[in-house]
Parts: structure tokens; C-alpha cells; sequence
């Protein structure tokens, strides 16, 4: 991955681009699954670390990391499909590397602030400078202004590009949905000292962002893929893909009711919720249709025409949208729908059962994919023709995926003793808090968290390896 | 501390079952589908298309104990039922959709042509 | 053989129109239900307390009055209630200088980062107790262990006190740690607790523990 740029298969500038994009993701991963497992050991042993680099300061960079490097692997996957969808060069990557860069340079910055300085006094200017103590969207307010300036960049260089070249219906969605995404984070980006207010626009951003626009951009890049990996038929691709639209839409952007139950909102937000939310399922279950039964299409042509070769052309990419078929169908759409009615949500509120959820959506859906479109980038870098799974890719997906799985069940687990005796029995008082904390079954389950933290932290070295090796490996194998 | 208020609402013994029928209504909603969309595809014959009616129902089931353990309003469980109707329907225009646009987009090499 | 079957299902126009939309709106509902619910969030005003007008979120004179937390039989679930008057750090606090308690207050909470480790409202992070209904927590009433222990004759200094030096006071093997607040900035916290667990959350927490005397009814 490292010499991906300079081996120069690219056939344009944008997906160099989206390489060098595709490089701080990985770190990022990287660091965030360490932040994962300190704060995953400070609740087995809460000395850990204690007063110097507490659970707060883990978890913030933890879910800023994982934000951060997701929606850097989303940018470059953007860039790195430009040019092939559009058939224009990118209009002004030049200027898009300087935001790469100054984006880069402020996310270190960011990071640094977050574990050296930690907390500021309650003021202004430590939500200027130092960050804004609201989850996944913390960074400090500088920050939030430079991401607008080069998101600008960004969406200039993908909405230019879109309109110079030509307009297929994929690109159409991808410039669509952007500019609803980044428009969303400006709802993060204010302060009230209304708490229930202050929840009310977070969700526009969190919720609207994963369950509506980053599923609809999945969308995008699944049928990019599907195209590209498996030579899939265009015009039946976006059919599908419009339908998903309307669907993800139709069902998420009122299923964020389902936050609107407790925060001081009013009642209606329950029937909203509930309704629209438990239909949030159904598009998962068709895109999770839609990408095997094409699969299974093209490879039945292809075994038609009497090749025996598989249609994939890139197995380490499409191993993991498969993943993402099913990690996506898994994370939100079951562990979704368990929490999502107001009569089971009252109890499962804000407990390890959140977590559950979480953890395996985001990995699923999201994670899953947009390592995919790393792989496929790097074979594009290459100039290889066809990328087969090595054993570091398979190690890389089984032990990752293994151990988020994991993770969720022992959460699950976890969520289940505390729902029952805090919340159940005992009515959410400090008390019953800790009282549950304590139960054997709720600590072993923490316990197994943790293990399959390591697990899900090795997989993540055979990818990373898998990664910085894979392009070499597969080239020097067709010469 | 006073003494728990009573209410006809969900109590601890009913959160696993709860759990698990919720599990279950999912589980069998996508193994309905995937019955089916195997049958259509041709990877079984259509006689197992039967066992997805088979999950189907037992959805269905799932989906109706569901709504009476949260205590659903008797039209919330109406509508849920309604909703269960039309479920039945929609692998079987999905499929319709995927035939009619493989015809229109991509005639050159029906699937139905490749596979026997 | 294509032509005959050139029905709508199949067509991408329509899919894409529909998506629009569908797209448009469930946004255009969004928003008006926003609008709705802006204006049943936005906080309430001295007068509106005074006169017993309820409000979803309160005016942050609310830190003047008792708070109690009820079954509702009209609404089926718990609602906050507003008791009688109570000195509040020892005094009554105006219209504006509740406010300003309150802003002191809510910045802290967000530059200290209560959310990842807390959740407010019940969102937030999973690692301590949630805060929501902090304020009635049996433990910091009279009857409670926390007034003592931190050697304080009112609720509101126990818990000042406490987030000042929660590692000094603590009661689990998982501690709150020293985040650096001052005393000011722990008076405006726990007037920020105070107005949070007088917010109408529709019943939630469910059954959360009653505090001796915290309201008159019962
Ligand atoms: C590093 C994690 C962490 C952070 C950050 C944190 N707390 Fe705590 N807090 C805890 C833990 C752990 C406890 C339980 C302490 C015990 O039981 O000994 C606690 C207990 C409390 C309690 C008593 C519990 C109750 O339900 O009444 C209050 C009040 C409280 N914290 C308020 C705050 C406020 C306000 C902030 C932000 C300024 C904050 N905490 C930040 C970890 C944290
Ligand atoms: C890929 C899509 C999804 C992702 C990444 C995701 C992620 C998350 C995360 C991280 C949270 C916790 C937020 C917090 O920190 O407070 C959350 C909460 C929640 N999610 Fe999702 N989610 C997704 C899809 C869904 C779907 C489809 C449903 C419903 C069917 C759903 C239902 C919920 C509910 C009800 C909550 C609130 C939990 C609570 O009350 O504590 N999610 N989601
Ligand atoms: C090494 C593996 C990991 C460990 C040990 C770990 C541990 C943790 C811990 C301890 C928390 C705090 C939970 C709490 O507040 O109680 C957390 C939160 C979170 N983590 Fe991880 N994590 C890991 C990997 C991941 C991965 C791979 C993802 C997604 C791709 C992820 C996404 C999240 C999210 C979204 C939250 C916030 C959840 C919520 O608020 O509901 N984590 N993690
Ligand atoms: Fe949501």
C-alpha cells in the first residue's frame, strides 16, 4: 500500500488521491482499536490508567477515530471512483491534496489535543480549542470550520467533475447525498444550553448520517462495485439503487424518532419512531438479496458461457462486501430492530445493549465495505488483473470479523443482566447501577469483551499486513 | 425507597422472551426470503418454496406473540398483521421486478437461459 | 421480444422520481414535526414557573423550586413534578443569574466530557451511572450516604463537593476521577442537574428510585 502510488498503475490523479486517503484511514483504524481495549480494561480494572488517561479520554478518541477514518475512507473511495464514473479527470485535485493535507494536518493536531490536554475549564474557549465534549462529534470548533473548508474542496472537485463529465445515475446519488451529509454536520456545530435541544440537533447529525445518508452512500459504492468486481449490468444496478434510495429514506429519515423517545421530546415521536424505525430493516434485507443474487447471476453467465473462472475479479474486495451484505443486514437491521420500540427501549435505553448494537453496525455496515474499496483501489494501483484472497486477507476478515462478533455477544450478554436487574428491577438509580456492574455474568461478559478485542485487534494486523503486501504479492504472481 | 409502582407493563421475566421473539421474527423474515430467493434463483428446487410459507407463518406467529407481550394497542397488532399480509407479497414482486429487468436491460443473457 | 415488456416497474425514470419523492417527503414531514417539537422544547420563562404553566424544559429558575418525579395516571407513565420554593445554595436565585448558573453549568459538562462516561438523557457512554434523574438519586438525599460522607447539611453542596473531588469520596472500585472544576464551575453542574432531571423525559427513567420528601405529594 505504501508504494501503491508509486507503482503508478493509476489511471488518474483522483485515485491517487483516494489512496492517500485510504492510508490515514487504516492508521486511524488502527489507533482507534487500541483506544477500544484501554477502555475495555478500565471497566474489568478501573485502576488502569486511572487520572492519568481515564475512560473518557479512550473513548473520545476511540468514536472520533472511528468517525474520522470512516469518513476518510469514504472520501477516498469517492475520489478513487470519479474518474471511471464520470469519465472526466477530477477538476482540481491539486487543490484536493492540499485539503488532504490540511485535513491531515488538523486531525493530528485534534488527536494531540485530545490526549495531552484532556479537559479544559468551563469555558468558550475550550470548546473552541480544546473539544466539544459531545459524543463522536467532539472535535474542537476550529476543527469543525477547517472539515467545512476542505469538505468544500472536496464536494467542489466531485460536483465540478460531475457536472463536466457525464452523468450516470450512481454519480447523480453520490452528488446527492454528499452535499446532504455534509450539510448534516453543520446541525452538530452550535451550542445551546438546552440539553434536550442540544440532543435533538445531535441526532440530526449522528442518526441522519448512519442511518440515511452513509447507508445510501454504501449503496453507491456496493453498486460501483458490484459493476466493477463482478461485471454486473449497469442500468439494472441503479435501478436497484434508486429503490434503495427511496426505501432508506423513506423509512430512515423519520425512524430518527426512535432517539426522540426520552430527551424531553413529546409522545407523538413514539408512534413515528417505532413505525418508521421497525420498517428500517427491509431495505437491508433487499440490498442484502440484491448483492448475492447478483453475484450468483453473473457467475451463473459466466459458467454459461463455459469459463470455470470465478467473475470476481478482486476476492479480497468482494469477501468483504459480502460482509458488509450481511454485517449491515445483522448490526442494524436485527440488533436495530431489538431496541427500536418505545416499550422495549425504555428499558434497554443507553445500556451495554446500545453498545451491542453499535459496535456491530458500524463494523457491518460500514467498516466492511469501505476496507473493500481499499483492496480494490490497491488493485487498481497495481495494475493487477485479478486479486485473489491470500492467507493474511483471510486471516484479516475471519479474525476481525470474528472478534466484533464476539464483542457484540458478550455485550448482548452484558446488556441483558444490566436491562433485567438496573432497569427491570431496581430503576436506573446510581445504586442499581453498580449493582448490576457487579453481577458475575455482566463481568465475565465484560471479561470476554476485552478478549475478543485482542482478537478483533489481530485481525486487524494481518489486514493491515495483508494491505501493505497484497498489491506487490499479486502483481509479481500474473508476471 | 418506596415500593415499585405497579403497572400492566413488561416485567423482567418477559425481557428474554421478548428478546427472542424479536430475534425470531427477524430470523424467520430472512429465511423466508432466502428460501425463495434460492428457489427462484434455481439452487433448489421449487418445492422448498413451501418451507419459506413454512417461515413465513411461523414469522407471522412470532410477529403477533411479539405484539401482545409489549402489550401493542389491539390496532397496532392489527396493522402489524396487515403489514405481515403484504410481506408475503413482496419477495414475489421483487422477483417479478429482477425477471422484468433482467428482459429489459440485459436480454443478451437471461439467467434463465444459463441455467438449465 | 424487449418492447413488449417495457413496463413501469422496470423503469429507471420512475424509480428515481419515486425515490424524490418519497426523499422529499419524508424530509418536508421531518421538518414540520421539528418545528412542532422546537417549539415544545424550548425553554420555559421565570413567569411560566410561577404560574404553574408546565413546561417540557423548564426556565432554570427551576433550580428554586423541589423536584419530584410521580406517576402520571393521565399520561400512564412518571412526569418531573415542581414543588414548593427551596433555597438553592442557600439563597433564591433570580431570573438571570439562574441563567447564567445554567450556562456555567452546561459548558462544563461538555468541556469535562460527563458524556463518555455518563450518559445525559440516557445518551452517552455506558461506563457510570446515568445522570438524568441525578438530582433525586436516593443516595445523595438525607437518608442517603452521600451527605455525610462528604460532611455537607444540603444536597446541592454534597454534590458540588463530590465533583470536585470525586476520587476523595468514592463509594466503587470504579471512581469518578479529578477532572479539575471548580467550585463555581460544580455549582453551575449541579444546577445543570437539577433543571436536566426536571425535563419532561415521557417516563423515563421507568421506576427510578423515590427520594423521601423530595415532593409533597404521595
Ligand atoms: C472518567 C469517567 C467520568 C467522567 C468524565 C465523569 N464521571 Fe461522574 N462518575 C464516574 C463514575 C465511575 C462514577 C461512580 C463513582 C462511584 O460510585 O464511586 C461517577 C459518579 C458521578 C455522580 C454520582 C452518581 C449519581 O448518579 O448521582 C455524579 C452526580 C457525577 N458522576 C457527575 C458527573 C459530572 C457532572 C461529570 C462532568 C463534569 C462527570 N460526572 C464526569 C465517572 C465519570
Ligand atoms: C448502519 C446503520 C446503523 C448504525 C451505524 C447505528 C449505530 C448506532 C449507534 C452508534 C448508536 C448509539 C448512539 C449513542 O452513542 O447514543 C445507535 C443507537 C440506536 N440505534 Fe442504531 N445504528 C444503525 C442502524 C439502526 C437501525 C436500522 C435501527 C432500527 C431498526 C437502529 C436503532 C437504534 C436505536 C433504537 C438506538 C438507540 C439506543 C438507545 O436508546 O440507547 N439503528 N445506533
Ligand atoms: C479492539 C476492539 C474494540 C474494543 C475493545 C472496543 C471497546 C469499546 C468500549 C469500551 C467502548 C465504550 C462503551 C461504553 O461507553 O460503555 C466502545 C464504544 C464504541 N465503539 Fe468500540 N471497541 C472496539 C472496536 C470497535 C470497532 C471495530 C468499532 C466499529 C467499527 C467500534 C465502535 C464503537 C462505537 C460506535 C462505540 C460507541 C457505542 C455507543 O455509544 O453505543 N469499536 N468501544
Ligand atoms: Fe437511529
Amino acid at each position: 500500500m505504501l508504494t501503491s502510488i508509486k507503482e503508478n498503475h493509476l489511471t488518474n490523479k483522483g485515485q491517487e488521491l483516494g489512496m492517500m486517503y485510504f492510508r490515514v484511514a487504516i492508521i486511524l483504524f488502527g489507533a482507534q482499536l487500541v483506544m477500544g481495549l484501554i477502555a475495555a480494561i478500565q471497566f474489568l480494572a478501573p485502576g488502569f490508567l486511572f487520572e492519568l488517561f481515564d475512560f473518557s479520554v479512550a473513548r473520545m478518541v476511540h468514536i472520533n477515530a472511528l468517525v474520522v477514518w470512516m469518513l476518510y475512507a469514504m472520501i477516498g473511495a469517492t475520489y478513487m471512483m470519479l474518474t471511471d464514473e464520470t469519465g472526466h479527470e477530477g477538476v482540481a485535485i491539486g487543490l484536493g491534496k492540499l485539503g488532504f493535507w490540511l485535513l491531515t494536518a488538523a486531525v493530528t493536531v485534534v488527536v494531540l489535543v485530545y490526549i495531552i490536554v484532556q479537559v479544559g475549564p468551563g469555558t468558550e474557549a475550550s470548546l473552541w480549542l480544546i473539544h466539544e465534549g459531545r459524543e463522536y462529534i467532539e472535535a474542537p470548533r476550529w476543527a469543525d470550520i477547517g472539515i467545512v473548508v476542505v469538505v468544500l474542496i472536496f464536494y467542489f472537485n466531485v460536483f465540478a467533475t460531475y457536472m463536466k463529465g457525464e452523468k450516470t445515475g450512481i454519480m447523480t446519488v453520490m452528488v446527492a447525498n454528499l452535499l446532504a451529509l455534509a450539510g448534516l454536520y453543520m446541525a452538530g456545530m452550535f451550542y445551546t444550553d438546552n440539553i434536550s435541544m442540544d440532543q435533538f440537533w445531535w441526532w440530526w447529525v449522528i442518526h441522519l448520517w448512519v442511518e440515511a445518508t452513509w447507508e445510501v452512500f454504501v449503496g453507491t459504492l456496493a453498486a460501483y462495485a458490484l459493476i466493477k468486481i463482478i461485471g454486473a449490468k449497469r442500468e439494472i444496478v441503479e435501478m436497484w439503487l434508486w429503490i434503495e434510495v427511496l426505501m432508506l429514506f423513506g423509512s430512515g429519515i423519520l425512524g430518527m424518532g426512535h432517539h426522540y423517545f426520552w430527551i424531553g421530546t413529546p409522545e407523538y415521536w413514539w408512534e413515528i419512531g417505532a413505525l418508521f424505525s421497525a420498517l428500517e430493516p427491509v431495505p437491508l434485507i433487499a440490498m442484502f438479496v440484491h448483492v448475492l443474487y447478483d453475484w450468483g447471476k453473473e457467475q451463473g453467465i459466466a459458467e454459461g458461457r463455459g469459463e470455470t473462472a470465478s467473475v470476481i475479479t478482486n476476492g479480497p474486495a468482494m469477501a468483504w462486501i459480502v460482509t458488509n451484505a450481511f454485517g449491515n443486514f445483522l448490526g442494524a437491521g436485527i440488533w436495530g430492530f431489538f431496541h427500536t420500540l418505545p416499550q422495549v427501549n425504555i428499558y434497554t435505553h443507553g445500556t451495554q445493549f446500545t453498545a451491542a448494537h453499535g459496535h456491530l453496525s458500524f463494523f457491518g455496515a460500514y467498516a466492511t465495505i469501505l476496507i473493500g474499496m481499499m483492496y480494490y483501489g490497491l488493485q487498481r494501483a497495481y495494475g493487477v488483473q485479478r486479486m485473489k484472497l491470500t492467507f493474511k486477507s483471510k486471516m484479516g476478515i475471519f479474525l476481525t470479523t470474528f472478534g466484533v462478533m464476539g464483542m457484540t455477544i458478550a455485550l448482548t450478554i452484558a446488556g441483558y443482566e444490566q436491562v433485567i436487574v438496573e432497569r427491570g428491577e431496581m430503576g436506573a438509580t446510581w445504586n442499581a447501577f453498580f449493582v448490576a456492574q457487579n453481577l458475575p455474568w455482566y463481568v465475565q461478559a465484560q471479561m470476554w469483551r476485552a478478549i475478543m478485542g485482542v482478537v478483533t485487534l489481530l485481525g486487524f494486523i494481518y489486514l493491515a499486513w495483508d494491505l501493505l503486501t497484497i498489491g506487490k504479492v499479486s502483481k509479481e504472481a500474473e508476471a | 425507597m418506596n415500593e415499585l409502582i405497579v403497572r400492566p407493563e413488561i416485567t423482567p421475566d418477559m425481557f428474554l422472551p421478548i428478546f427472542t421473539i424479536s430475534t425470531l421474527v427477524l430470523v424467520f423474515g430472512v429465511a423466508y426470503a432466502a428460501t425463495i430467493t434460492l428457489a427462484k434463483m434455481g439452487y433448489f428446487s421449487k418445492k422448498w418454496m413451501n418451507l419459506g410459507y413454512l417461515f413465513w407463518a411461523l414469522q407471522t406467529y412470532s410477529l403477533y406473540l411479539l405484539s401482545v407481550w409489549i402489550q401493542s394497542e389491539p390496532f397496532t397488532s392489527k396493522v402489524l398483521m396487515v403489514t405481515m399480509l403484504a410481506y408475503l407479497f413482496i419477495p414475489h414482486l421483487y422477483f417479478r421486478l429482477i425477471e422484468d429487468s433482467d428482459r429489459r436491460y440485459d436480454s443478451g443473457n437471461n439467467i434463465a437461459e444459463q441455467k438449465n | 421480444m424487449a418492447n413488449k415488456n417495457l413496463s413501469v416497474w422496470t423503469s429507471i425514470p420512475f424509480w428515481r422520481r419515486s425515490a424524490a419523492w418519497v426523499t422529499g417527503f419524508a424530509s418536508i414531514l421531518l421538518i414540520w414535526l421539528t418545528f412542532d417539537t422546537l417549539g415544545q422544547i424550548t425553554m420555559g420563562t421565570d413567569d411560566d414557573l410561577k404560574n404553574g404553566v408546565t413546561k417540557r424544559v423548564p426556565a432554570a429558575t427551576v433550580i428554586n423550586y423541589k423536584i419530584g418525579y410521580e406517576m402520571s395516571t393521565k399520561r400512564g407513565h412518571e412526569v418531573p413534578t415542581i414543588g414548593e420554593k427551596e433555597p438553592f445554595f442557600g439563597k433564591e436565585w433570580s431570573a438571570d443569574d439562574a441563567a447564567d448558573l445554567l450556562h456555567l453549568g452546561k459548558l462544563t459538562s461538555q468541556t469535562k466530557n460527563c458524556m463518555n462516561c455518563h450518559t445525559l438523557l440516557g445518551n452517552g457512554a455506558y461506563y457510570a451511572p446515568d445522570l438524568t434523574k441525578a438530582w433525586i438519586d436516593p443516595a445523595w438525599s438525607k437518608t442517603g450516604p452521600m451527605m455525610a460522607m462528604t460532611g455537607k447539611s444540603t444536597k446541592e453542596e454534597a454534590i458540588a463537593e463530590f465533583l470536585q473531588h470525586p476520587s476523595t469520596y468514592p463509594t466503587h472500585a470504579r471512581m469518578m476521577p479529578e477532572l479539575g472544576i471548580t467550585a463555581d464551575e460544580a455549582k453551575g453542574l449541579v444546577a445543570f442537574l437539577k433543571h436536566m432531571s426536571s425535563i419532561d423525559t415521557n417516563g423515563f427513567p421507568r421506576n427510578f428510585g423515590k427520594e423521601e420528601g423530595s415532593t409533597n405529594a404521595h
